[in-house]
């Protein structure tokens, strides 16, 4: 299979065999792919730069197995390079992505949620709801999609004044006793306003911890090593 | 190949190093073999030595025989300028092309959370001590420019400045020599964005 001037991303780039690299990347029609860039570590490699995460790229690529050799890697545009706590939200996107994306499974509308995020991340834009929106994304395209208009149970719409407890697996329960523990609690309006894509500034606190968990949730015992970025 | 088991043995152990294929190994192996026993012997009780007695600095985190490394140890360095680098080879490269009179710390890698690396691994708790019980007034970063080298350096900026220390950058840009038409976009937007006054 060929592949050509496909817009992507590098997610990721380690050193592989002598001089080569071995990419993750996220592309518009074709998933996760993983590609070995022959001779990209060489002194006089034309890929010197280019292949860095966080930069719109064309790539183009042959593929037999489940690696695909790249064989071409054009920079579309040049856009501000990620800087500061930015950089650090990138780069957990990354993993976040590289964790729970199957490779070769395709999902153009991730892919345009991503190029957002990091087109935000660039310019410093306050990241948070772009990144809650890009987690509901990835999770949906996961298979993990999250329920968040009816109620666990009854199937009533999540109302806005309204608290609830989120199962992972099944959805928001309307909060009964008192003893719910206060943490774990989040408002119908948060969970709307995510569904919308409108987060508001005072849901931001509700809806990270409330990804944080589910995202523990279906990674099991082996968290995220980004979040020890920001500390 | 051979159906001797020792010299296969060999012709394998020599295939760890880097650049070094079957074919590489092999000329390498019977070089040794058949012209220079000697240097053979003296490469194997080297070799051996080093393994056993090379550690890390307990300073720097750069690879030394001894407790402290030569640079940590020596007097006359300056304690008021500390150079942060990823690798050994790093600090070669600066001690030949500058005569940076300071010190350094070695990370021994950067932060790459998809390689499952974060602060702990790179020692950072040790330097984070030695900014506290006895801050330089300057720190350079000199990690590599690229986005882990960056996450890197920015890490660093914010552990010196909770202990009120200054922070510099080493400059990206243009090579010497080099030129503009050949050289990459993102060098030449990082160049012309950081230009300096003259």
């Amino acid at each position: 299979m060929r592949v050509s001037l496909e817009p992507s991303y590098v997610l990721h780039a380690r050193p592989f065999q002598e001089s080569s690299l071995l990419i993750e990347a996220l592309s518009r029609s074709h998933g996760r792919v993983g590609l070995v860039a022959r001779g990209a570590r060489g002194v006089r490699s034309r890929w010197k730069g280019v292949l860095q995460p966080f930069r719109p790229l064309l790539l183009s690529w042959s593929q037999k197995g489940e690696l695909g050799t790249l064989t071409a890697a054009d920079q579309v545009a040049s856009p501000p390079p990620l800087a500061g706590e930015s950089l650090f939200c990138g780069l957990y996107a990354n993993e976040l992505t590289t964790r729970f994306l199957q490779r070769s499974d395709p999902h153009p509308g991730l892919f345009e949620r991503y190029r957002q995020l990091v087109a935000e991340l660039a310019v410093g834009d306050p990241a948070q709801p772009a990144l809650r929106i890009y987690e509901l994304q990835l999770l949906q395209a996961a298979g993990f999609g999250l329920q968040l208009e009816h109620e666990f149970g009854t199937s009533d719409p999540v109302r806005e004044d309204a608290w609830y407890r989120y199962v992972p697996e099944s959805g928001p329960k309307l909060r009964k006793y008192e003893e719910d523990r206060a943490g774990e609690l989040i408002s119908g309006a948060a969970l709307l306003g995510l569904k919308s894509g409108q987060i508001e500034d005072r849901h931001l606190k509700e809806l990270k911890a409330l990804m944080r968990r589910l995202i523990r949730f279906y990674l099991g015992d082996k968290p995220l090593k980004s979040q020890s970025l920001f500390h | 190949m051979s159906s001797e088991p020792l010299l296969e043995q060999l012709i394998d152990s020599l295939r760890c190093l880097p650049g070094v294929g079957p074919k590489s190994a092999q000329r390498m192996a019977l070089h040794l073999l058949e012209r220079d026993r000697d240097g053979g012997k003296t490469l194997s009780a080297v070799l051996a030595e080093s393994m056993e007695r090379i550690g890390r600095c307990r300073e720097c985190r750069n690879l030394t025989e001894d407790e402290t490394c030569s640079i940590c140890a020596n007097e006359q360095r300056d304690r008021d300028q500390l150079c942060i680098v990823e690798s050994p080879s790093d600090v070669i490269a600066i001690e030949h092309a500058t005569g940076f009179r300071g010190r350094y710390f070695v990370l021994m890698g950067r932060l790459s959370p998809l390689d499952g690396i974060g602060p702990e691994e790179l020692g950072l708790e040790q330097l984070a001590e030695q900014l506290g019980q006895r801050p330089p007034q300057e720190m350079i970063i000199a990690t590599n420019p690229t986005v882990e080298g960056e996450a890197t350096a920015f890490y660093l900026q914010r552990m010196a400045q909770k202990h009120g220390i200054s922070v510099s950058r080493i400059a990206h840009g243009v090579p010497l020599g080099g030129e503009l038409e050949f050289t990459d976009q993102s060098t030449i937007a990082h160049a012309f964005s950081s230009r300096l006054a003259i």
